[in-house]
Parts: structure tokens; sequence; C-alpha cells
């Protein structure tokens, strides 16, 4: 009960808005996910308590955006900040959501939550007050680079909202950083709705600095004939949860993701995927790496359901795992629960450590084998984050990582 | 039977389009097929009362003259039965099991002691014959031992004498239990503990009879062991345990058959099997499981929740699980193995087949605890009709399995658009020197197979089936020669009529 009884104490009711009212009442049948749950089961337990451990904070200091701005055009939000965006362009619009739209919309996901997958955005919703919460609703082509920031300040625990509508035809690049201060907690909740023709190059990019918490979930409804592309990296930190739930609502949908987590220590950092296939012609392309080093533990579940109005859907998924120490552990589980008859689903799995023969091979042509490893460990990250858009070339990702590796 | 053209199918999951050249009609026909092993023999059978409690544990314990140290084992089984919930993690559903309403021991009434099959009832030979199993020793040629379950109580044991002269002990459980009681004592319990899980302590506390085989050192079983269970009485449940030991350097091949007759109830089989192989021993476990899987509307059949499980001791032992799947209203299993010595090996292949309104939650378990462990995984699951057909394994690679690999390949195949084929692998690795590979697919009856099938004057259906066959090659491939046979034809029957 400490939880609710926290998010309570935070604010008087009245300041409550009704849908963290909603939110704290599902929350109060079960205020903790079920440890027992498939989704639950081999979350640290002390980790997610520690998550909790912090106080709420609503306001947001300042915040130093890691890298400067560069020259092009792109749009910079940072979520509880200059939340106020009104742009009319020739060629597009990027407008706020009303009051009314956003209660709405959210109503309307809070009704389909399942208590036990959906704990992370109920927690997030219970805490997010009007602020934190960023709807935007963009139209229009030619638009420019969207990033947008989350970040939690030390000794506390944040919790931010995004919801994005892209209208019909329309065409996105966004990309989504996630910032955890020392000791901090954030609870960051994301809702894409992608109507008819439109698209969307979404990176994800979330790291913390010591004895950071995440808890990121990702809901994305595709209408037909859209297309969304993740691209999504996790690192650095104590206790990190990724969820991401697709639902292509009416099939001819394309949906690919590529993601990868690094954990060190004695982290945990977990990724949860499930792709609901709600009409036929469907496509996914998935692939999810994990390199665990020292203590730590990383986790991949995905699920992808076709039921039987799916037909010829052409989903696969890989999870391809790095261990790199003795103490270190990786659990996979990819999986895949079928109806419909005329499909090509497929998915695989391989747990193993860097390629004995090709290191080898290098170290015959004099690279040294810390070099060599580097080289292996390039290729292996280069592939996911090529995937990630805007931004990524100013981030020297790649050499952030194989530095500390 | 011409399957040369297929070789093995390749589930590479191609553009499948079966609607335009298929009538959908036909291929529910296809998959339609009574169940011939339907019948009940008419047999006096001695039965306890219904229930269960401490009094029913201890009169099957008195009824079958056992040791202290048994009863024992039966009475702390239940205990811990008692404090269990029963299991609800599986993708099936099933209506709630009574466990009261069940007869925990039922034997057919014969003569205080049987010496010779001569004196065994005659109508429960006739049953066996009808079966096709050959229980009389005069079947020689057939070179294959078999121990015969009927109900709950090991029938006759054939070629026992043959088997004496190379020191290799195969009889039932009830038997050993009397004759080697210190085999018993040393393994019984040692792999699936009575608190393994809650289906493994029912069995724990109630298990009437099975099979026990014992195979001294550096022996060659000189012939395949085989024990067919036969579930004769409605209401009664089949609880058998079953468990054989390689000592060193030996090895034996072991085949198991099931059937039962149709029943508007559903009857529940909860066995366990044991398999220890210790320094350089193997053991290769083939089932062919048949039991009445109840009619099109998904009445009655057989409940088949079974912990099967082997644990490679020595050094270089190992063990193979091989199994067809075709039978019960739900199957619940997942053969499993412990690889604890160095550069011991598990294998696994399954073939499950699903049809009506069948369910099966099967797998295995590869726990690779030494070091340089080996496994192979592979899988096949065909679903039919309006059937959910799920593959469920665990794949663990613990901190000492340096050097040791896994391969696991399941393959689901669809027929209909009502059937369902999941797959949940588990996979666990906490030892950067082993390598673990998983690969799973789905697909359809390709069509331009079966396309090229019937343009050479194949009939549909036995196009079908050889298609089916050709999947399940893999598996096929890795059965005993009689049983692959058995596995082929029954596979076919529940297809179709015509293959074979």
């Amino acid at each position: 009960m400490e939880i609710i009884e926290k998010i309570k104490t935070n604010k008087s009711i009245d300041n409550q808005t009704e849908i963290q009212k909603i939110c704290l009442d599902k929350l109060q049948s079960s205020p903790l996910p079920n440890p027992r749950s498939e989704q639950w089961r081999l979350s640290n337990k002390s980790k997610l308590s520690n998550f909790l451990d912090y106080s709420v904070n609503e306001n947001n200091s300042k915040f130093d955006i890691p890298y400067p701005k560069n020259s092009q055009n792109n749009i910079r939000l940072i979520i509880g900040e200059n939340c106020q965006i009104k742009l009319i362009e020739k060629n597009y619009s990027i407008r706020q959501l009303s009051e009314d739209e956003l209660q709405k919309y959210i109503k309307e996901q809070i009704s389909c939550f399942n208590q036990n997958e959906n704990w992370s955005d109920l927690l997030n919703l219970s805490l997010s007050c009007k602020n934190n919460i960023l709807g935007l609703k963009i139209n229009g082509s030619k638009i420019p680079p969207i990033e947008i920031f989350s970040y939690a300040s030390s000794n506390s625990l944040n919790a931010k909202t995004l919801i994005i509508f892209l209208e019909k035809n329309c065409n996105v690049e966004l990309l989504q950083v996630n910032l955890g201060e020392d000791t901090s907690s954030l609870s960051q909740s994301t809702f894409f709705c992608l109507e008819e023709n439109s698209s969307l190059n979404h990176g994800v990019v979330s790291f913390g600095i010591n004895k950071s918490n995440l808890l990121n979930s990702l809901n994305v409804i595709q209408q037909k004939n859209s297309e969304y592309n993740l691209g999504s990296l996790h690192f650095k930190f104590n206790y990190a949860r990724f969820e991401i739930r697709i639902k292509q609502s009416e099939g001819n949908a394309k949906t690919n993701i590529k993601g990868m987590q690094i954990t060190k220590k004695d982290e945990q950092i977990s990724t949860y995927t499930k792709i609901d296939f709600d009409g036929p012609n469907g496509f996914l392309d998935q692939i999810n790496k994990s390199l665990a080093d020292d203590k730590s533990h990383a986790i991949f579940e995905g699920s992808i359901i076709v039921p039987k109005i799916a037909q010829k859907t052409d989903a696969s998924q890989l999870s391809r795992n790095l261990l790199l120490s003795n103490r270190a552990q990786i659990d996979t589980k990819p999986q895949l629960e079928i109806i419909a008859d005329d499909v090509k689903c497929k998915h695989g799995a391989t747990i193993s450590q860097l390629n004995e023969e090709e290191l080898f091979y290098m170290r015959t042509r004099g690279i040294t084998l810390t070099e060599a490893s580097k080289l292996q460990l390039s290729s292996y990250f280069q592939e996911i984050i090529s995937f990630i858009p805007v931004s990524k070339d100013r981030w020297d990702l790649l050499d952030q990582l194989l530095n500390e590796n | 039977m011409g399957v040369s053209f297929v070789r093995v199918y390749k589930a590479n999951c191609n553009k499948l389009f079966l609607d335009n050249m298929v009538n959908e009609n036909l291929v529910k026909d296809v998959v339609k097929e009574p169940y011939k092993y339907g019948f009940v023999t008419d047999i006096e059978t001695e039965k306890i009362e219904k229930g269960l409690n401490e009094d029913i544990i201890k009169l099957i314990s008195q009824k079958k003259e056992e040791p202290r140290f048994l009863l024992d084992f039966r009475l702390k089984a239940f205990k811990k039965w008692q404090k269990m919930k029963e299991p609800d993690w599986a993708a099936l559903g099933y209506k709630k099991i009574d466990y009261q309403d069940i007869i925990y021991y039922s034997a057919p009434k014969q003569k205080e002691k049987i010496s010779s099959l001569d004196e065994v009832d005659p109508k429960l030979l006739e049953t066996f014959d009808k079966l096709g199993i050959p229980l009389t020793e005069q079947k020689k040629l057939t070179n294959v031992a078999v121990d015969a379950v009927f109900d709950s109580v090991s029938i006759a044991t054939t070629f026992r004498e043959e088997l004496a002269k190379h020191g290799v002990i195969f009889c039932s459980i009830s038997e050993a239990v009397k004759n080697h009681a210190d085999l018993i004592e040393k393994y019984l319990g040692t792999v699936v503990p009575a608190s393994d899980n809650y289906f493994a302590a029912l069995n724990s506390a109630v298990f009437s009879d099975g099979s026990f085989v014992y195979i001294p050192k550096g022996v060659t079983c000189p012939m395949d062991l085989s024990s067919y269970f036969r579930i004769n009485s409605g209401d009664t449940g089949q609880f058998e345990r079953t468990l054989i030991i390689a000592e060193e350097s030996s090895s034996v091949s072991y085949l198991e058959g099931c059937t039962a007759p149709m029943f508007d109830t559903n009857t529940l089989h909860a066995a366990v099997v044991e398999l220890i192989a210790l320094d350089d021993a193997s053991i290769k476990y083939s089932t062919v499981q048949n039991w009445y899987a109840g009619d099109e509307e998904g009445v009655g059949g057989i409940f088949n929740f079974v912990t099967k499980r082997g644990k490679c001791l020595g050094k270089r032992s190992k063990i193979s699980w091989s199994q067809v799947e075709t039978g019960s209203a739900i199957t619940w299993k997942y053969p499993s193995c412990l690889l604890l010595g160095e550069e011991s090996v598990g294998e696994f292949y399954s073939v499950a087949l699903t049809n009506n309104l069948q369910q099966a939650d099967t797998g295995t378990k590869m726990i690779h605890i030494g070091p340089k462990t080996k496994s192979t995984i592979v899988s096949k699951g065909i679903s039919a009709g309006n059937s959910k057909n799920s593959y469920r394994g665990l794949v663990k690679m613990g901190t000492k399995a340096t050097g040791s690999r896994n391969y696991s390949q399941c393959d689901s195949m669809l027929i209909g658009d009502q059937a369902s084929a999941n797959t949940f692998p588990y996979i666990k690795s906490q030892q950067p020197n082993s390598e673990i590979e998983h690969e799973a697919s789905t697909c359809r009856i390709s069509e331009d197979q079966l396309f090229y099938l019937q343009s050479r004057g194949i009939e549909f259906e036995e196009a079908v089936s050889m298609m089916v066959s050709g999947f399940c090659r893999d598996v096929f491939n890795q059965l005993p020669m009689e049983f692959a046979a058995e596995a082929d034809k029954l596979l076919a029957l529940k297809l179709e009529g015509s293959v074979g």
C-alpha cells in the first residue's frame, strides 16, 4: 500500500485530476504487480521497491541538455518545461492536444488496461500532473526532426507522459531521450497513435548516471498502411524496464523494431514487447540485442499474437545476446501465439560470447585483443545504433559505448 | 510408401495460398478419423472406493505388500500434495478435477500369483492382441520384451529369462519393490522428488504400478524393452511410475505405448518417469501416446499430466527422449534432462499432433549443469481442427556449464484456421562460454509441394499425409524401427486413412 499512500500524501485529493483518480483507484486493488506473473517474474523485487523509494517530484528543476543544439532546424521539447507549443507552418502543423482530447484519449486507453501488464502506465498516469503530460497532434509533411527529453532529477521519483497523434499521411522523425540523474527514478509512458498512411521513425535513447531507475512504457496503435520504425538503446541503469506494446489495429501495417540493452555491474535491464496483429497483412521485423557483463542481468521477453483475423501476417523476431561474464545472466523468451493458418512467423534466439575465431583472425593480423573485441562489439552495436533516427550522429553513442567496454 | 518425393520438409514458410486449391471441408474430412482402441474389455476388476486420504494410501500400500519406507514415501508425498495448489500457468483450459471422485486403485481380478502367461485371464490377452501387442512369448520374432500395465497393475512381463541371462532386470515396479527394494529405496524420487510439482506429488502418493528397468554395468540390453499402458475403467485414474537405471557403460532402448477406451468422462493419467544414466551409459526412451482424445465435441478423453525426467549423472552419459503425441484430450508434459555429468548429452525429439478440441502444452527442459554438456531439441507441432498446441521449453546454462551447447528447433504446422500453435521457449544463460541457439517457425502445408504431388497423380489426402510425414521426418528418424512405422501409421490414421 505504501506507493498509494505516497501518491496520496503528495497532493491533496482536490488537486488530483480525474485521470489520476481513476488510476489510483485501479492501483488500490493491486498496488504492486503480481511478482509471479510472466511479465514480472524475473524483475528484481528489491530494485523495483528501490524505484518506488524516492519521494515524488512534480516540479522540474533546471535541466541541461547533454549536447548542444546544432544548426539544423529541429524542434526540441522538454517534457515539464516548455510545454506550450503551437507551430503552424506552410507544410505542417504541430499543436498541443486540448485538455478534452487528452482526457478522452487517456480514458479510452485506461479502459483497455490490464492491471498487471499496464501497471507501469497506471503508476505513471497516477503520478503525472498536468505539467508533466505533453500531448501533440502532428499534421503535414516535411516536418523537421523532433527531439523530446524526459529527465528525472536526483533523489526523486519523476513521472512524464507523452501522447502523440500522427494524422493521416504525415511522416515524422522523432528522437526521445530519457535521462536519469544520480539516484533517481523516472517513470515514462508514451502513447502514439499513427493514423492511416502515416509513418514514424522513432528513436529511444535512455541512459542513467549512477543508481538511476527507469520504467519506460511505450504504447503504439497503428492504423492501416502506417509504418512504425523503432530504434532503442538502454544503458547505465540500476534498474530499467522497457515495455513496448504495439497494436496493428486493422492490419496492413509495417513495424520494424531494433532494440538494444547493455548491462554492467549489478544492473538489471529488461525489455518486454507485445505485438498484436488485429488485422490481415501485418508485417513485423524485430531484433533485440542484449549485452550483459559483470554481475548484471539482461532480460528480453517478446510475444507475437496472431489471431484468426490476421491472415497473411509476416512476423519475425530475433533475440541475440552476448554474455561476457561468468556472473552475469541473460534470460530470453521470444514467443509466438498463432491461430491464423496462412502466416509466416518465425523467431530465433542465440546466447553466446564474442566469436573466438573472429578474434583470433584479427589478432593474427596484428590487432590487439582489446582492439579486436572493440571492433566486434562495434559491429554488434552498429546495426542498432544506425537505426536510431535524427540526432544519433551527434550522440557519438558508439564511442561512448565502446569506451566503456 | 513413396515419401521419397518429400524428403525432409523444409518449414521455411514460402508464401502459402492454399485457399483456392483446397476445399476446406476436404481438410476437415482428412483429419477426422475414429479412434480404434476405444473398446472396453469386460473383465472383473478389483477396485477400492473413490476418494483420497491417508487411509486409501495405506490401503494401496497394504494391498501391494510394500515395505515401510515406501509407505512413508507415499504419506510424505501426500502431505506435500495437500499443501500444494493445482498449477494453472499452462495455456490449457479444463474443468476442475475432483480428486475425491477418482478411484486410485483398480486391478484386474486374477489368481493370487501368476507364474506364466497361461494363467493370465484370456480376455486380457485378447485385449492386448486387439491392441496389436505381442504379449505371448511365442512371438519371439518381434524380439521386444513387453511389460503390460492394465489399469493400475502390471499384467505380464515377457522375455524375462532371456533378459536375466544378461543381468537385466525388467519387471513391474511392485515386483521390484519386493525383490530389489535396495535399488528402489536408493533411486526412487531422486530425479523427480515427491514435491516437484502437483501431479508428481499426487503420483508419488498413490502410484500403483509401472515398470522398472535395471541395466548392469557394461551391458547393452539385448532387445528393446517395451511397456504398454491401458486404462480400462472410466473412473479410474492411472498413476504409473517408471524407473530406469543404466549403470556404467550400459545402454537400453525403452518404448512406451498407451491406449484407453472411449468414455464420456475425463480420466486422469498422472505418471512419473525417472531415468538415471551413469558414466558412459545411454538411455533412449520412446513414447507413442495414443490415449483416447475425446470425441469431436471434446467430451471425454484422457487428461495426460505427466512428469518425465532423466538425470545424466555420469560422465559422457546420454538420455534421448523421442515422443509421438497424438492422443489425450489434454497433454501436459515436458520430458526433461538434467545434464550433470561432464560431456553428457540430452536429446528431445517430439511430434505432437492435436485435432478437434485437443489441447497440448508440451516441450522439454534441458538443464545444463556440468561442463561440455550438449543438448538438441527438435519439436514438430501439428494443429488441426479447433485444437491448441503449444511448445514450451526451457534451456538453462548453469554457471559451471562451460563449453556447453544447445540447439533447438521448433516448427509448427497449422491445418485450418481454427487451430492455434504457440511457442514459448524460455532461455536462460549464466555461462558466457556456452552457446544456445533457438529457432522456430510456423507454416501451413505448402501449396507448391501439394500441387507438385497432385500433378504427379497423387491423391490430395495422400499428398497431405506424405507432407505431414515429411514434416515429422526428423523426429521419426529417431524412433526405433518398430515405433517409427507405428508412429507414421498413427499420424496417417489421425490425419487420413490411406498413407502408410
